[in-house]
């Protein structure tokens, strides 16, 4: 299938091209007017019913929201396109969470089936929550995880039944004034995932969330809080696609990861958006003394990512790791990379950055690696890599090192580069055709990404990419 | 710098709070229920100011990117901020206020 624009074919042409794209009926109990006001933001407050405390914290990160100014670097032409007054701020599509499989109404259904979560997999996995819109719909956590008391459900749950987590934890480590974003995410959040892991507890499956966005115009602002607490280990996975739209929409998320000391937290997303979408999100967290966090970070699509995950190493000993991956095609602006914070001594990290721009995508690998006076012993290595495919593509690197510890070691290294002619000669003296040759190349040049997702992600990644090729050559 | 008269109590509303320079050295008066509490005005995360802040009890909040301090401690709360702030000795003579710094 081609991918590549022809500017004569119409938008709707396009649209029905993208394998994602398909669309249900809305069919939707309530949906907001387009635009924010105060009042939309307590309607949101009181249509979940919730305590006092989180209705002023959106009504306080509203005010914000309007005094804050749009970020004035990256891709400031790309983010004044965004129409903050046509969009709608919140759709509930079920008046109610559904528990079990069956009691998920068809046509949500069939589009989780269209999506490819499959029968056996929630077998296999030891949790599914799958987001539709702006409320988790369905949701099954199993008897194994209660057994080992740890809290797996939708944030809207968690706020009424564990208000004393709640308190201690939401928005420590990204509050509401961080950037304009967060303000309105901490506003107008609605679903998303929250996990609490018990001192000691390693979970064995990853727990899992798939993530959508349908109605035209909607905003998708979910918010994700997970603490693991001393010693415990858990991996939660998360991955999206959307159907196709008409016209632009945003998608503002804010994750909170807390790793206690000696804990660890995998977290792996991977996201493929359709080409209208501004995919503006916040994610941070904190490690303490000995703890392990780790973001796996996959980004295809949307018109415009920005998207930075961040660790505190705040305790001696802790580490942190980001693998991201990020591919832009025509039209698309992946500004996508890693901060690192060293606070403590002997702590350690590893970010490695893989991008590829093609058919005129742009990428831009924007990175901090900042060492606090103290911090003896640091440890940090730092790799991007861009590799792009044609005269029209673009990359750009923007690393900044903040060092203020003599005593440490900071490693840097990056490189941009073209398809090797040899590389494919070679491939295609062995019988493959250019674009095959072409789609195993950049595949080998994910596979340190790829080679860490499960397995079923792994497949979709390869075939995506594979699919994204096929319109760069010929 | 010594103890040194910095400005006037009356000056501080309830729940309010007061920039001075002193020697160089800028500092935020914060009154929390009555009491006088005296900080380093610089947000340990950005280096700028924070007296544009909003203050809440006993709590002020950076206005460029919401890290949050305790002003009696000047432990920072949330992040990005991760270094707390320094604090003042301060004291209310009559309507003067008086910090050492």
């Amino acid at each position: 299938m081609a991918t590549k624009l022809d500017p004569s074919v119409s938008p709707q042409g396009l649209i029905e091209d993208y394998r994602h794209g398909f669309h249900d009926a809305e069919n939707y109990v309530f949906k907001s007017g387009k635009g924010l006001t105060r009042e939309i933001v307590e309607r949101i407050s009181s249509m979940k019913d919730e305590p006092a405390w989180m209705r002023d914290f959106r009504l306080k990160a509203y005010e914000l929201f309007l005094s804050k100014p749009m970020p004035a670097w990256g891709d400031t032409a790309r983010l004044a396109e965004i129409d903050f007054a046509d969009l709608h701020y919140f759709v509930k599509s079920t008046d109610k969470t559904e528990r079990s499989w069956d009691d998920v109404p068809e046509d949500i259904k069939r589009t989780f089936d269209r999506l490819g979560i499959p029968e056996a997999e929630r077998k296999f996995l030891s949790g599914v929550s799958a987001q539709y819109e702006s409320e988790v719909v369905y949701h099954n956590t199993s008897k194994a995880l209660d057994d080992q008391g740890v809290l797996f459900c939708d944030m809207d749950t968690a706020v009424k039944k564990y208000p004393d987590i709640l308190q201690k934890y939401f928005a420590t480590v990204i509050p509401p004034g961080d950037n304009k974003f967060a303000s309105l995410n901490s506003a107008v959040w609605s679903g998303g995932s929250f996990i609490y892991v018990p001192p000691g507890i390693e979970v064995a499956m990853p727990l899992q969330a798939y993530f959508r966005i349908n109605a035209e115009n909607m905003g998708q602002f979910e918010r994700t809080l997970i603490i693991a607490d001393k010693g415990a280990k858990v991996h939660y996975i998360e991955g999206c696609t959307a159907p196709k739209f008409s016209t632009s929409s945003l998608h503002s998320a804010v994750v909170e990861l807390i790793a206690e000391e000696g804990a660890s937290i995998r977290y792996t997303t991977i996201q493929n958006w359709y080409r209208n979408i501004f995919n503006l999100v916040t994610k941070r967290a904190i490690a303490q003394k000995n703890a392990t966090v780790e973001w796996v970070d996959g980004n295809l699509g949307s018109r415009l990512t920005m998207k930075y995950p961040a660790i505190y190493l705040m305790g001696e000993g802790a580490r942190g790791e980001i693998l991201s991956m990020a591919f832009a095609g025509e039209g698309q602006h992946q500004d996508a990379g890693a901060k690192v914070i060293h606070v403590a001594p002997n702590t350690t990290s590893v970010v490695t950055n893989k991008s590829v721009s093609a058919h005129g995508g742009k990428t831009t690998y924007r990175g901090l690696v900042e060492i606090f006076p103290g911090a003896v012993g640091a440890k940090t290595h730092v790799r991007c890599d861009a590799l792009i495919m044609d005269e029209e593509s673009s990359s750009d690197t923007k690393p900044t090192m903040k060092i203020h510890e003599q005593r440490s070691t900071v490693e840097h290294e990056a490189s941009v580069s073209k398809i090797g002619e040899d590389q494919l000669f070679y491939a295609m003296s062995r019988g493959l055709s250019e674009v095959d040759a072409t789609a195993m190349i950049v595949n080998g040049f994910f596979d340190f990404f790829v080679k860490e997702l499960p397995m079923e992600y792994a497949v979709e990644l390869n075939r995506l990419v594979k699919m994204e090729m096929e319109g760069a050559v010929g | 710098m010594a103890r040194q008269k910095v400005a006037k109590r009356s000056e501080i509303a309830p729940g309010t709070t007061l920039r001075v320079v002193v020697d160089d050295c800028e500092i935020l008066l914060c009154d929390v229920d009555g009491e006088l509490h005296a900080i380093e005005d610089v947000c340990t995360h950005d280096g700028g100011p924070l007296d544009q802040g909003e203050l809440e009890g006993r709590c002020v909040v950076c206005p460029r990117h919401g890290a949050t301090f305790d002003v009696c401690t000047g432990e920072a709360l949330t992040l990005p901020a991760v270094v707390p702030l320094m604090t003042f000795a301060v004291s209310v003579e009559g309507d003067d206020v008086y910090v050492d710094a």
